[in-house]
C-alpha cells in the first residue's frame, strides 16, 4: 500500500486524519471529522476545523443577510453525536472479525433453513468461506440460471468511496451472467414519490424541486414556518450534521414563527416550537382538506394564481365542499379524525392564509410514510398552491439532502462554487440504474418469495420519473428464475422495511438455499445468513472522502486509515475482489486498478483537482471549496414558475399543479386508493389502519414511528454512550435495555403501565417488546417508537425483544398501485408484558448472551469464540 | 488567567455532543496526571439533564447541564483529608488521581448534583477537568465546548469574558462557593393555557391573562395569540391566581396555581359571553 504524505504528528505524538463519518452510504460524504490517532489507537473524534489550514480570506465563506441580521457557517463542521461516538461502533461487541458459517447449514447435506435466526455461527477460514460461496454461486447459476441470485445492496450504511460499500457484487454478478436486483423503493419519501409527483412533477424525488436558495428566501420573506412531521434535530444527523439547528434558532431570532405539526413533540419541536399542533398519526390528509375547506369557504386563497398555475381545481373544490359525496370536509369533520380541535384547525387555516408560509419537511416525517401516504403528500402540494406556491416565502423547503443527486437545483443553502463528486472512484453501485432484466421492489421481496409470483406497477429505480409508475412489471420476469440465493451487503431489511416478520418467514423458506451476508456487525438480517463475511469499518480503510451535504462549505480530503482492520475483516470491495479472484475474474473485476490508483482517480475527477495539487491536498489534509461568489443571484425555489408558469412549467402533463391528476385519471381511473383527486382514505383494499375501523376495536392505538434520534436506521444501536441516554433505551426490570415506547400518561394509566415497565406492542402481525417511556411529548391515542432497533428474536417472525417495530408494520404497500412501504401510522394495542411467563416459555432466547450496556452481541449468536 | 465556562440553556438543542465528546476524550484514554480513564457508562463529567416541562399539549424540553463548577472556594478541596484536590493557577480544580485514596469525602462535600463520581474500579473520585491536559497543550476549547454545534458553551479566559459574565447567572447563587461556571437562561417557571369561546367554537385572541403571586401580590400579564394560547414566562416560584379577561366576556379567575415545583399548563379555558 502506498503511504500517504500527511502532516507530522503534534507535540503529543498524535496525527490528525480527516474522515467522512456519515451514513448516506454511497460516495456522497458529510460530517467531516478530525480523527486524532496515536500508536494505532483512535484517541479522539472531533469536528473538522475549516481554518486549520486555510484562512477565511482564502475561503470567503458565505454570509446571509436578512432583516438586519447576519448568519454565517461555523468555523467547524457541525457533526452529530453519532460521529463523535463512532469509535464505540468500530469496537462494538457485535463486530464480526472472521468469516462464519451457520453451524447446521450443510450445502452437501441438510441446509436447515427453518433454523435461520435460531442456530448459531462458528468461525471458518477465509479459504473455506470462499470455497462455499463460489461453489454455491456456480451451482445456483448452473441449476436455475443467474437471476436466481437476489442482490440486496442499498444505501444508508457507512459512506465509503473506493471501498463501496454497497453493491460491489453487482459488477461481478453481471460478469457471471446476471442477477435479480432488489430495487430500493422511495423509502422515507414514498408519499412524495408515489403521490406528489402527480400533483407537481418535481422529478425525480417528488418533493419541491428546485430547492435552491430557499434557506435565504425563508430568512428574508417567510412569516410562518409549518414544520410538518419534520425533525431537523434528528433526521439530518447522519446525512449532514447540525446546521439546521443553528438555522432554526436564527429563524426564531428573526421573528419567524415556527409551528410543529406531528403526533409528538419531536426533538426540534422540543426546543424551537412556538406552537405544537398534535395531529393523530397519519391523519394529515384530513387536516389539509379541512384547511382547504376553510379557504374555499372564506375565499382566502389565491384564485388568480390558480387560474394560471393549476389544473382541475373545480373537481377538488367539489370534493372538499362535499358536492361529490355530501360530506363537507370542514374543520368540524376533520376534528374527530385528526384529534385537532375544529377551532385550532380554523385558526391554523386563517394564519396560513394571512402569512407568507413555507412548509418545512425533512424527508419522511410520520405523516408521509404511512398507508395511503400519496394523499397527504398531494394535499400538502395543493394547499401550498392555493396560497401561491413559489411566491417569496411560500415554498416547500427541505431540511435535508442539500445538493442531492449532484444537482444544484437541490441546494437549499448558499451554493458552493463546485459540487465535488467522487462517483468515478466509487466501486459500489448507484441506485439510479434502470433496464434490469429481473428486479423486485424492496417492499415486495417477502411477497415475491412467499407467493412465488407477483406483479406490480413501477419502481424500476428510486430515481425514475412519474411515467414509470404506469409500467407493469412481474416476478419472475420472462425467462428469469425465482430466487434461490440471497447475497446482501445491507442486512437491515427486518428492522427497516415493511413487515419484517414476513421477511423472516420468507428467508426461512427452503426455496432460499443459500444466504450470504457481508457486514461489519452481526445484526438484523445477518442472523439469517448461512455464511457471513467480515467487513471492516470506514476508519480501517484508506479512501478518499468529501463533505457535500453540510450546507456550510464543501470539503474534499484523502482518507488515511486510522487503525488496521480488526481481525480478518476487509472492505466490501475487497470481499468481492476475493470472491472474484477465486473465480479467476479478479483482473476483469478490478480493471487492473489498485486502491491507491482509485483514490487518485477520485481526486482527479473530483472537480477540484484544478484548484489544489494532489501533494498539497495530502499535506494540508483537506480542501475547502469556496461558495459561489454569485449565490445571492440564484432565483429561489419555484419563483420562476410563480412569475411565468408558461415559460417555466412544472413537469406534470399539464405543466401546472394538478388538483386533478391527469396521469392517474388516464392510467388508474378506478383506483379508489389513489384517485385523481386526493382524498382522505380511512380504509381501503390494502389497509385498515385508522381509528374507527373494525380493527381499531382490538388495536386502538396508532403507532408513530420516526427515523431514530440516536442512530441512522439500523446503525449505531450498539453504542454504549448513546444507549445510556434517557431517550435512547429503557432498562427493564430484567436488566435488558429496551427500545423506548413513548406513551402518554393517559394511555399508560388506562393500561396499568408504569414508566420503565416492559410492554408488548401487539397486533396480528406479531409482538414487539419495548420499555415504557411515559411522556407528555406524545399525544393521547398515539404511541411512538423509533425504527431501527437491533432485531433480537424471541421467536423469529413472531416475537422480537430488541424493539424492531418494523416487524409488525403493515405488510401491504402504500396502496395497491403504489409499492412504497407503509411503516408509520398503523394500529396496535400495548400491554404490560408478563416477562416471567415469556422467559419460561422461551428460555433459550432469554438466556442468549447479551452485552449489559451494548445490547445483543456476537457472543450471543456464536459457538466456540468465533 | 482564570478559565471559565458559560452555558446558555436557551440554545442547547439537547444533542448530547458535550456529554459524548467528554466520553470520547476520557473513556479509555489515560490523561494522568490530570485524569485517569472515565468508566465507559454511568458516569458523566458533563451531564445533560433532560427536563420535560408542562403537559399535553403545552410541552417543552429544557436541557440542563451538570458539570464541576471549579469553585474558588471549593468544598470538595477542603473536605479531602488526603489533600488530593488542588486548584491550578488557572482556577481549574483537579482531583489528583495518584493522591486520591477513595474516601469519597468530596462526593459528600460537593453542594452541586451529578458532578463528582466514584470510580469503583480505580478506587478514585473523578470529575470534569476542563480538559486541562488539552489546555496545557494549547487548546482553547474543552472537548464539550468544541463539540457544541450551537455555541451553547463558551469556554475561555475570565478577563476576555468579563462583560458576558456580568450578565450571567449562577447555578446556586445562594452558595459562597465562587463557581467558575456561569449560566444563561436557567429555567424559570411558566403558566400556559388556551382560551376559547366554546359557543362560537373559536380560539379567543387578545384576551388578557394575568398571574398574581398570592404571597407578594406581584402580577405578570400577557395576551392570548390567534390560537388563544398564552404563556406567562419567567415566573418566580410561587402560588398564583390567574385572571382571564376579554371585552364582551365574563372574566374568569383560576387558582391557586402551584408553580413552586413545576410549570403549569391550565389546559383549555372557556370564556362565556357577558
Amino acid at each position: 500500500m502506498e503511504e500517504y504524505v500527511t502532516r507530522p504528528p503534534n507535540s503529543a505524538g498524535e496525527k490528525t486524519l480527516v474522515r467522512d463519518i456519515s451514513w448516506c452510504g454511497v460516495f456522497n460524504g458529510a460530517n467531516a471529522s478530525m480523527v486524532d490517532v496515536k500508536d494505532g489507537k483512535i484517541i479522539r473524534i472531533r469536528p473538522a476545523r475549516y481554518y486549520d489550514q486555510y484562512t477565511k480570506e482564502e475561503v470567503k465563506p458565505w454570509v446571509m443577510h436578512a432583516r438586519g441580521k447576519t448568519f454565517e457557517p461555523s468555523d467547524k463542521s457541525l457533526i452529530p453525536p453519532l460521529s463523535l461516538a463512532y469509535k464505540k461502533r468500530v469496537f462494538s461487541p457485535g463486530r464480526i472479525r472472521y468469516p462464519m458459517k451457520r453451524v447446521d447449514w450443510d450445502p452437501k447435506g441438510e441446509r436447515n433453513p427453518q433454523n435461520r435466526g435460531v442456530s448459531k455461527y462458528e468461525r471458518i477460514s477465509w479459504d473455506e468461506a470462499l470455497d462455499l460461496i463460489t461453489s454455491e454461486i456456480l451451482r445456483i447459476k448452473e441449476t436455475y440460471g443467474p437471476t436466481a441470485i437476489l442482490n440486496q445492496s442499498d444505501q444508508h450504511g457507512e459512506n465509503k468511496v473506493v471501498h463501496g460499500p454497497h453493491g460491489c457484487m453487482r459488477k461481478l454478478l453481471t460478469m457471471l451472467g446476471g442477477y435479480t436486483l432488489q430495487v430500493r423503493d422511495a423509502d422515507s419519501w414514498e408519499g412524495w414519490w408515489w403521490g406528489a409527483k402527480h400533483a407537481w412533477g418535481c422529478e425525480p424525488v417528488g418533493q419541491q424541486m428546485p430547492q435552491k436558495n430557499l434557506l435565504w428566501d425563508i430568512s428574508k420573506n417567510a412569516e410562518l414556518l409549518l414544520f410538518w412531521g419534520c425533525d431537523q434535530e434528528t433526521t439530518v444527523w447522519g446525512w449532514q450534521g447540525q446546521l439546521t439547528s443553528r438555522l432554526s434558532y436564527w429563524w426564531t431570532e428573526l421573528g419567524i414563527k415556527q409551528i410543529y405539526i406531528a403526533p409528538d413533540v419531536n426533538y426540534a419541536n422540543a426546543v424551537h416550537a412556538d406552537k405544537w399542533i398534535p395531529v393523530l398519526p397519519n391523519t394529515d390528509a384530513a387536516l389539509y382538506l379541512a384547511i382547504a375547506h376553510q379557504w374555499f369557504k372564506e375565499g382566502t386563497y389565491d384564485k388568480d394564481y390558480l387560474e394560471t398555475h393549476a389544473y382541475g381545481v373545480d373537481k377538488f373544490e367539489d370534493y372538499v365542499m362535499g358536492k361529490d359525496d355530501g360530506v363537507p370536509k370542514s374543520a368540524e369533520w376533520a376534528a374527530p379524525i385528526t384529534g385537532v380541535s375544529s377551532r385550532v384547525i380554523k385558526a391554523l387555516a386563517r394564519e396560513w392564509a394571512s402569512k407568507r408560509t413555507t412548509v418545512v419537511i425533512g424527508n419522511g416525517g410520520p405523516g408521509i410514510r404511512g398507508p395511503y401516504a400519496t394523499e397527504p403528500a398531494r394535499l400538502q402540494v395543493l394547499c401550498l398552491a392555493m396560497q401561491g406556491l413559489g411566491r417569496p416565502g411560500c415554498n416547500q423547503a427541505k431540511m435535508i439532502e442539500w445538493g442531492l443527486l449532484d444537482n444544484f437545483e437541490q441546494m437549499s443553502p448558499p451554493a458552493p462554487s463546485v459540487l465535488t463528486n467522487l462517483g468515478a472512484a466509487y466501486t459500489g453501485s448507484t441506485p439510479a440504474v434502470t433496464n434490469h432484466p429481473s428486479f423486485i421492489p424492496k417492499s415486495l421481496v417477502p411477497k415475491a418469495i412467499l407467493e412465488g409470483e407477483i406483479d406490480w406497477w413501477g419502481n424500476e429505480s428510486e430515481f425514475t420519473v412519474r411515467e414509470d409508475q404506469f409500467v407493469h412489471y412481474k416476478y419472475p420476469a420472462d425467462g428469469c428464475s425465482k430466487i434461490h440465493m440471497v447475497w446482501t451487503d445491507s442486512p437491515s431489511w427486518i428492522t427497516c422495511w415493511n413487515s419484517g416478520n414476513d421477511y423472516v418467514r420468507a428467508i426461512r423458506k427452503p426455496d432460499i438455499e443459500f444466504m450470504l451476508a457481508q457486514h461489519p456487525w452481526l445484526e438484523n438480517d445477518c442472523l439469517f445468513a448461512d455464511v457471513i463475511l467480515p467487513v471492516n469499518t470506514t476508519l480501517e480503510e484508506d479512501d478518499i472522502g468529501s463533505d457535500i451535504f453540510s450546507g456550510q462549505m464543501n470539503l474534499l480530503f484523502p482518507e488515511e486509515r486510522c487503525i488496521e482492520p480488526l481481525g480478518e475483516s476487509c472492505s466490501d470491495y475487497e470481499v468481492v475482489c476475493r470472491i472474484a479472484e477465486r473465480l479467476g475474474l479478479l483482473e476483469e473485476y478490478t480493471g487492473g486498478r489498485t486502491i491507491p490508483e482509485l483514490i487518485k482517480l477520485g481526486y482527479e475527477t473530483s472537480r477540484v483537482a484544478h484548484l489544489i495539487s494532489w501533494e498539497d491536498l495530502q499535506k494540508k489534509g483537506y480542501y475547502v471549496v469556496s461558495p459561489d461568489a454569485d449565490w445571492e443571484k440564484i432565483p429561489a425555489g419555484l419563483i420562476e414558475f410563480y412569475d411565468d408558469p408558461e415559460g417555466h412549467p412544472l413537469s406534470t402533463p399539464t405543466g401546472k399543479v394538478e388538483f386533478y391528476a391527469t396521469g392517474l385519471a388516464e392510467h388508474f381511473p378506478d383506483d379508489l386508493e389513489r384517485p385523481p383527486v386526493p382524498k382522505w382514505i380511512p380504509q381501503g383494499l390494502y389497509h385498515e389502519e385508522t381509528i374507527g375501523t373494525e380493527r381499531s376495536k382490538k388495536y386502538p392505538l396508532l403507532v408513530m414511528s420516526n427515523h431514530p434520534r440516536w442512530g441512522v436506521h439500523s446503525e449505531h444501536d450498539d453504542i454504549t454512550w448513546l444507549r445510556e441516554i434517557e431517550t435512547c433505551k429503557v432498562r427493564g426490570i430484567d436488566g435488558y435495555q429496551y427500545q423506548p415506547l413513548w406513551i402518554n400518561p393517559v394511555d399508560a394509566a388506562a393500561r396499568g403501565i408504569k414508566g420503565g415497565d416492559v410492554v408488548s406492542i401487539v397486533n396480528e402481525r406479531g409482538v414487539v417488546l419495548a420499555g415504557a417511556y411515559i411522556t407528555e411529548r406524545i399525544r393521547p391515542g398515539a404511541v411512538g417508537i423509533d425504527h431501527g432497533a437491533k432485531y433480537d428474536p424471541v421467536v423469529p417472525g413472531e416475537i422480537d425483544r430488541g424493539g424492531a417495530i418494523n416487524t409488525i408494520v403493515p405488510r401491504n404497500t402504500t396502496s395497491k398501485n403504489a409499492c412504497g412501504h407503509a411503516v408509520s401510522g398503523f394500529l396496535v394495542e400495548v400491554e404490560k408484558t408478563d416477562l416471567e411467563a415469556l422467559r419460561a416459555k422461551y428460555p433459550e432466547a432469554f438466556a442468549r448472551e447479551c452485552h449489559i450496556t451494548a445490547g445483543p452481541c456476537l457472543a450471543g449468536f456464536t459457538e466456540g469464540g468465533a | 488567567m482564570g478559565k471559565v465556562m458559560i452555558i446558555d440553556l436557551a440554545i442547547c438543542n439537547g444533542c448530547h455532543n458535550c456529554q459524548v465528546a467528554c466520553k470520547d476524550e476520557h473513556v479509555a484514554n489515560d490523561w494522568s496526571p490530570v485524569a485517569k480513564p472515565q468508566p465507559d457508562t454511568g458516569q458523566f463529567w458533563n451531564k445533560v439533564v433532560n427536563m420535560e416541562r408542562g403537559s399535553f399539549p403545552k410541552v417543552q424540553v429544557t436541557y440542563h447541564h451538570s458539570i464541576c463548577q471549579h469553585c474558588e472556594d471549593a468544598p470538595c478541596l477542603e473536605a479531602c483529608t488526603a489533600h488530593a484536590i488542588y486548584r491550578r493557577a488557572d482556577g481549574i480544580v483537579i482531583i489528583d488521581p495518584e493522591k486520591c485514596r477513595g474516601n469519597q469525602l468530596c462526593l459528600e462535600a460537593c453542594p452541586y448534583e451529578n458532578v463528582i463520581y466514584f470510580n469503583h474500579d480505580l478506587n478514585i473520585a473523578q470529575k470534569c477537568t476542563f480538559c486541562a491536559h488539552l489546555i496545557d497543550r494549547g487548546w482553547t476549547e474543552t472537548r464539550c465546548s468544541d463539540a457544541c454545534p450551537t455555541g451553547a458553551f463558551t469556554f475561555g479566559d475570565e478577563q476576555d469574558l468579563k462583560e458576558k459574565i456580568a450578565q450571567a447567572e449562577l447555578l446556586k447563587p445562594e452558595l459562597p462557593t465562587g463557581p467558575r461556571v456561569y449560566y444563561f437562561n436557567l429555567p424559570k417557571k411558566w403558566i400556559a393555557g388556551a382560551v376559547l369561546d366554546s359557543e362560537a367554537d373559536e380560539c379567543l385572541e387578545g384576551a388578557a391573562v394575568t398571574a398574581t403571586d398570592t404571597r407578594t401580590g406581584g402580577a405578570v400579564t400577557t395576551t392570548t395569540d390567534n390560537y388563544g394560547d398564552f404563556w406567562l414566562r419567567d415566573l418566580k416560584d410561587g402560588q398564583y391566581t390567574v385572571a382571564v379577561e376579554k371585552e364582551g366576556y365574563l372574566t374568569r379567575k383560576l387558582g391557586p396555581v402551584d408553580a413552586t415545583q413545576k410549570d403549569q399548563n391550565l389546559g383549555d379555558i372557556v370564556l362565556w359571553r357577558a
